[in-house]
């Protein structure tokens, strides 16, 4: 869901939210169209993570984003450099080989045609680095020195409204809360270049969609996130968000058994209960990297595939998090795959 | 040989102070002054590179055009092109701040551009940084500054602007932008932009939206694609640019300004030289005098066995040591001089090279012992003539008493001479070397040589027509002076340097002063000018001010002129643009052409070229003019040629008219007001500052700005005339200790004449004949000498250097008061020196060695 | 032992007339001799002959077996350095050196070291009767003391053969005396030939021989010590 980055820009700016447009309940999502951006609304974001196996079978995290942030500044300025909306973008690899986060970033103004996001449909951009839809097949391509990669994207099924009808609620106020959708289960082909060597992959990947123009709640020290492909062609979505003493202030999730309908899940069938713990050796902060799930009434477990998947961006967007792949498992059984988003620590 | 060259030869130095302490200050000075002006440039220059690494970071070759900019749509498309990794857009300006009466450059960046090409540009939020909040909840400086920088009205300050306005972030700082008033926010500061950086920050959209330059931009650094051939990159990005618009190198830049300033510096530090040659000249004359009277004593160390080799060792260890304790007096005084230049002038004593950096003295050990090896080298050439001569001594001559005027035989060298002042005259026709104007300095070098060797054939050549005097004390000095003419060269030698300088120097800068002061009156016909800003500042006079000032009582007329900045030719060179009226009224110092071209074949509007642009460009009148003006380009065709005093790069002026219609811009900088008869000027000026507001517009008065510019000319050549005044004080001072010495080392003679019945008086007023002559000789000498090296320097040094132009005046009554003093002078310490040699009884002077 | 062989000396301007010719003279170490001779005759020429500092046209000059007409001025200069010593008419002491300098001067230019060459010269003053004004400039000196002090620089360094040029020229009878007497002294102590050029007869009468200078050659006279 990838609330980070609005974390720290929307913190930020003296602008109040009353200049962009509300979230209400009761918008319906229409499709197409809003997989596009929605430049009237403070902050959204294409957030996509995955797995990939490559030739060798050898077994990698990935994740790509792209951020809009509507500043609302220069609404009255002519010049083209008019610094209305930015474009950041953000990419990762989880290699267990390398044992820690491959990781850059990008950030612009929106300037077209270097740097946009564009309406009619998902389409986002900064140079050479983009992720666009075309009908049902999402395109996205990073280009760094470390690493490179090259994705095709099919989603499986339409989009998965989350919250009520893709209205998600973050705190018991219901001021605070997103426009979100997810497109689950995309099977993923392509090509990944790590450094100079060059790798065919497939995989299974996640892709949320999120916009909003609400700060977080000032109670929130921070949350925890997951999106999980179930084997069975399901899916999981939950997140928890805490108070500054760790107690629960929200949770929220939306679960596709195998070929079911999708379910809302409320606050009281969704927990999240720490278990093992690891700390960074760069910044000594301590991660739950495993975790006991009890998801209507199921329990399960999450484990990392690796324990070192912290990401320190405190010189570009200033905030510390861990987020990386991980197994959910059911007694010993993997039942699904996905990713975990873990901030405020 | 450790006590003999302690007592008796460095020990001479001691004993004979004050010979000693002028040759000292003389190459103290010269190295002082020459270190100085390299220590000085040399920081600037530091600066000034540091300044364009800052603002051009990591940037392969930077895509530039005129002052008001090119169109902001060439940064996408060459931000795409393959060959770019990155391109980061610059709109650059100088701000006039209004409630201070100076300007500020404030350089608009895209700061995520510029992360990646200009670091050290990026601008850091007050305050929020380091915090101790807990780290979760804080977000960093950077992530914070981000959207703070992108306010359209935060603008950041680097430490040296922020110390130069005193301003602390939250505070408002308040820019001009036409006549307008613009406030801005100090939201941070440029921390890694350098303690000797002046400028400020902002976002380039509110950069372009505050200044009024939407769509404009100054500057795109391009950092070019991995493995991108640099000549081939060049190439296709070139041909995407516009006219009027160039790529260049960051080195490309640095060079133009160091170019420009060049040949102002070494100017200044050929003149340093002059005073280290002076310097040398004053050892010598020391070092040969002191060899003459000391020729007993070394004809006693020769017989008691010291060779020839160990006698000149001696005396060159006395020139060097004398030129290593001045040129290391000159290495902290140069040291002093530099602090307390960039204290009170600035980095480009006062010449306007390097505005906004305030350079710091820095420690150059190079430079440093470069200049003491000068000094060193000063000391040992004056004295290697004397040594040379003291080891020809015949010991078992030397040693009886003895008529130095041996020592004072110098055949006249007219071969020689004649040779030097002809190679002179070849070297003025050298076209210059790398816009230097070397030649320029080798004749003046040569005719100096010239001058000072012709003076033993000159010198009883000029005394034979005093052979009929009658009178016994003239006949007497003649006779001296025709036998001894060393003596001449000796005492004379000063008096031919310091005499030449003098009067160059003073027909230079007189004819200069002269020139501008003409200049100014032709380019100042108005009687009253109001100027909205300097050229490339933010401030501008719209049209509809233009008629409401037309239209004030007691205005007949105005002349609106339009500054800009072209980049021509091939190479991209930057040239000042004005745009007025020409043809309608006079007031362009012409050389060549006429302010109103004859109708000619082509329909070419007509174009008035400085001299400069003439030399750069290699173009005449009737000329055609290629100029970027608007989106194409313009032949213009040249017209005339004219002598500008300000504008070193060169400037073109074109019809106002002409530029209105080709570029659409009818903005104007400055605005010449001409006024009905009897009008009183100060009430036109309140009535313009009530129409624009007090802080907008400066006014000036045409009789003020002539003085304020004669002032800053006055200013410039200060450290010119110190120079000059310190090496004929040096050289003055040089003269009276030669006679004095020479008339201690003629102590027997004049004994002789006491006791032929001369009376002590006599004696005086033959020495101060004697002086008289041999000065006047120098002067005359000098003279030819002044006026020759004052062509050079106005015709050949000037005109390589800085292309201008100037009418040679020559201060008549000046140069006679000066030489006259100088004779006068010359008389009256030889009288002087000459009691102080009487004093001893003349019996016992003679006595002693009979 | 200094051996003189067919010396010969023309005038500077014509090199067709002799100064003077074929002059020979043998002398032993301590021995000394004294030449007189009409004003021109070339006394104070063959003198510098000897010290090297006028060139000869003519004949040998031999220091203990060592050809010295054949050295260049430089040779000479440092042959002089070590084995001659001076006494002139006009003193030659250097104005701006105290009298112990003075006289450690020829020690100065073998380059003996500062503090032995101050001592060994107060020595010689001593000797000359001057020590206690060893610090004392030049000026404030009478001329005998001056010449006393110049006998005590031509001796300092033991040199060969000492060299004098009317050493009591400049001074009254009295005082020449005294000054003789220890130039004398000094010269037969330190084992030197002693050549001494003058005038006055009671000054020659000092040495073991007196000579006469002749444009044909030297001829001994009668007298001496």
């Amino acid at each position: 869901m990838g609330m980070v980055l609005c974390w720290c820009l929307t913190l930020l700016t003296a602008v109040q939210a009353s200049d962009f447009a509300p979230v209400v309940q009761g918008r319906p999502l229409v499709f197409r169209a809003d997989t596009g951006a929605h430049p009237d609304y403070r902050t959204e974001w294409w957030y996509i993570t995955g797995w990939l196996t490559d030739e060798d079978g050898a077994e990698r995290g990935f994740q790509v984003t792209f951020f809009r942030v509507a500043t609302g500044i220069g609404a009255d300025n002519p010049s083209r450099f008019a610094p209305r909306q930015l474009i950041l973008a953000h990419a990762a690899i989880a290699d267990p080989a390398t044992g820690h986060l491959l990781h850059a970033e990008r950030a612009e103004r929106g300037l077209e045609p270097l740097a946009g996001a564009a309406q009619d449909r998902t389409q986002a951009w900064i140079k050479d680095w983009g992720l666009i839809l075309d009908d049902d097949r999402y395109r996205a391509r990073i280009e760094t020195e470390a690493f490179a990669f090259d994705l095709s994207l099919i989603a499986a099924g339409p989009p998965l409204l989350n919250g009520r009808a893709g209205f998600s609620q973050k705190t018991p106020d219901p001021n605070h809360a997103s426009y979100y959708y997810s497109r689950p289960q995309l099977a993923v082909t392509g090509r990944m270049r790590l450094n100079t060597e060059e790798h065919q992959v497939t995989g299974r990947a996640w892709l949320d969609h999120e916009w909003s123009s609400q700060l977080l709640s000032e109670e929130a020290q921070g949350w925890d996130w997951i999106g999980i492909n179930l084997h069975d062609g399901g899916s999981l979505m939950a997140f928890q968000m805490r108070h500054p003493d760790g107690s629960v202030l929200w949770s929220a999730g939306t679960l596709v058994a195998g070929g079911a309908d999708p379910r809302y899940l409320t606050p009281a069938q969704v927990r999240f209960q720490p278990q093992r713990r690891w700390r960074s050796p760069r910044t000594g902060k301590l991660y739950p990297v495993t975790w006991e799930l009890e998801i209507d009434g199921q329990a399960w477990q999450l484990l990392p595939l690796m324990d070192d998947q912290e990401l320190d961006g405190r010189q570009s967007t200033g905030v510390l998090y861990w987020e990386g792949g991980v197994r959910l498992m059911a007694a010993d059984r993997e039942i699904g795959r996905g990713y975990l988003e873990m901030t405020g620590y | 040989m450790g006590a003999l060259l302690w007592y008796v030869f460095l020990g001479s130095l001691w004993r004979r102070r004050l010979a000693t302490s002028l040759s000292l200050l003389a190459i103290a000075l010269g190295v002082a002054l020459g270190l100085a002006v390299q220590l000085i440039h040399t920081a600037a220059l530091d600066e000034f590179g540091r300044g364009l690494r800052l603002i051009s970071g990591e940037a392969d070759l930077q895509v530039v055009g005129s002052q008001s900019g090119f169109d902001d749509a060439l940064y996408p498309l060459l931000a795409q092109r393959p060959e770019v990794a990155e391109a980061s857009p610059i709109l650059e300006m100088e701000a006039r701040l209004p409630d201070r009466a100076t300007t500020l450059r404030i350089l608009g960046i895209d700061l995520f551009r510029a992360a990646r090409l200009t670091p050290s540009l990026l601008p850091l939020g007050e305050g929020r940084s380091g915090e101790a909040t807990p780290d979760q909840a804080a977000p960093t400086a950077r992530g914070d500054v981000r959207l703070e920088a992108l306010q359209p009205d935060a603008l950041f300050l680097s430490p040296a602007a922020a110390t130069q306005l005193a301003l602390a972030s939250g505070a408002t700082l308040r820019v001009q932008v036409g006549t307008r008033e613009v406030a801005l926010r100090l939201a941070g500061a440029v921390p890694a932009a350098g303690v000797g950086q002046v400028l400020a920050v902002m976002d380039i959209a509110a950069a372009q939206q505050t200044f009024e330059r939407i769509g404009r931009l100054s500057r795109i650094d391009l950092r070019l694609a991995p493995g991108v051939d640099a000549g081939r990159a060049r190439r296709a990005l070139s041909a995407l640019l516009p006219p009027g618009v160039s790529l260049r190198t960051p080195a490309d830049a640095q060079s133009e300004v160091q170019n420009l300033s060049r040949a102002y510096r070494v100017n200044l530090t050929m003149l340093a030289a002059i005073a280290l040659m002076t310097g040398g000249f004053l050892v010598f004359s020391a070092q040969w005098l002191a060899v003459v009277r000391r020729r007993q004593e070394f004809a006693l160390l020769r017989a008691l066995g010291l060779d020839r080799a160990g006698l000149r060792r001696g005396l060159l260890a006395e020139g060097a040591l004398l030129g290593l304790v001045g040129g290391l007096i000159g290495v902290a005084l140069a040291h002093g001089l530099t602090a307390l230049a960039f204290r009170l002038i600035g980095g480009d004593l006062g010449a306007g090279y390097f505005r906004g950096l305030a350079p710091q003295l820095q420690w150059e050990p190079g430079l440093m012992f470069g200049y003491l090896a000068l000094g060193l080298g000063a000391g040992l050439a004056g004295a290697w003539l004397p040594a040379r001569e003291a080891a020809r001594l015949i010991p078992a001559r030397g040693l009886r008493a003895g008529d130095e005027a041996e020592a004072y035989q110098a055949p006249p060298r007219w071969g020689l001479t004649l040779g030097l002042l002809g190679l002179a005259a070849l070297s003025c026709l050298l076209p210059p070397l790398d816009g230097l104007p070397l030649g320029g300095y080798l004749a003046v070098a040569l005719i100096l040589v010239g001058a000072v060797l012709a003076l033993p054939g000159l010198t009883p050549w000029a005394m034979r027509p005093l052979a009929g005097g009658r009178a016994i004390l003239t006949r007497l000095a003649r006779a001296r002076l025709a036998a001894a003419p060393g003596q001449a060269v000796v005492a004379g030698a000063g008096v031919v340097a310091s005499v030449a300088l003098a009067v160059s120097m003073a027909i230079m800068v007189s004819s200069f002063r002269d020139s501008l002061d003409d200049w100014l009156t032709q380019m100042l016909p108005a009687d009253l000018y109001l100027r909205a800003a300097a050229a490339g500042t933010s401030g501008y006079l719209e049209p509809e001010w233009v008629e409401r000032v037309a239209r004030l009582p007691g205005v007949t007329a105005v002349r609106p002129v339009r500054f800009e900045n072209l980049r021509i030719g091939a190479g991209g060179e930057a040239i000042a643009l004005i745009a007025r009226h020409v043809t309608d009224r006079a007031g362009l110092p012409l050389v060549a052409g006429s302010t109103m071209p004859a109708p000619g074949p082509g329909t070419e509007p007509p174009a008035w070229i400085s001299e400069a642009v003439a030399d750069r460009l290699g173009l005449g009148v009737a000329d055609p003019l290629p100029l970027p003006l608007g989106q194409a380009v313009q032949t213009f065709r040249v017209a005339g040629i004219w002598r500008d005093y300000a504008r070193q790069q060169g400037a073109v002026v074109i019809e106002l008219e002409t530029f209105q219609r080709l570029t659409g811009d009818r903005r104007v900088n400055d605005l010449g007001l001409f006024l009905t008869a009897g009008t009183d000027p100060a009430g036109v000026m309140s009535a313009i500052r009530d129409l624009l507001g007090a802080t907008m517009s400066e006014m000036i008065l045409p009789g003020e700005l002539r003085t304020m510019i004669l002032g800053v000319f006055d200013r410039t050549f200060l450290v010119t005339y110190l120079m000059e005044a310190v090496a004929v004080m040096i050289g003055l001072f040089g003269i009276s200790t030669s006679f004095a010495a020479l008339a201690t080392s003629r102590r027997k003679e004049l004994g002789i004449l006491r006791h032929l019945g001369l009376m002590r008086r006599q004696i005086g007023t033959l020495l101060a004949t004697e002086a008289a002559l041999t000065a006047a000789v120098g002067v005359v000498i000098g003279l030819v000498a002044g006026a020759a090296i004052a062509w050079i320097l106005i015709e050949v040094i000037n005109r390589q250097s800085f292309h201008w132009s100037m009418d040679m005046q020559w201060p008549l009554g000046v140069l006679l008061v000066f030489s006259l003093a100088m004779i006068l002078l010359a008389a009256l310490a030889a009288r002087l020196s000459g009691r102080q040699a009487m004093r001893q009884d003349a019996v016992l002077a003679v006595r002693e060695d009979w | 032992m200094l051996a003189i062989d067919n010396l010969s000396k023309r005038f500077d301007a014509s090199r067709e007339q002799a100064l003077f010719e074929r002059v020979s003279l043998r002398l032993a170490p301590g021995e000394s001799v004294a030449i007189m001779g009409e004003s021109g005759v070339g006394k104070s020429t063959f003198l510098n002959c000897i010290a090297g500092l006028e060139p000869v046209d003519g004949g040998r000059i031999q220091l203990r077996d060592r050809e010295l007409t054949v050295l260049d001025e430089d040779a000479f200069a440092r042959l002089r350095r070590r084995d001659y010593g001076f006494v002139f008419q006009a003193f030659h002491l250097l104005p701006h050196l105290t009298l112990a300098q003075n006289v450690a001067l020829p020690l100065w230019l073998l380059e003996q070291d500062e503090a032995s060459a101050d001592g060994r010269a107060r020595a010689l003053l001593e000797r000359v009767g001057l020590a206690h004004r060893a610090d004392d400039w030049p000026r404030h000196l009478s001329g005998g003391e001056m010449q006393r002090v110049a006998i005590a620089r031509a001796l300092v360094h033991e040199p060969a053969l000492v060299l004098c040029d009317e050493p009591t020229g400049n001074l009254d009878p009295a005082r020449a005396l005294g000054v003789l007497e220890l130039l004398f002294e000094g010269i037969r102590t330190t084992g030197a030939i002693g050549i001494l050029v003058t005038h006055s007869r009671l000054a020659a009468a000092y040495a073991h021989r007196i000579l006469r200078l002749t444009p044909l050659g030297l001829i001994e006279e009668p007298g001496g010590a």
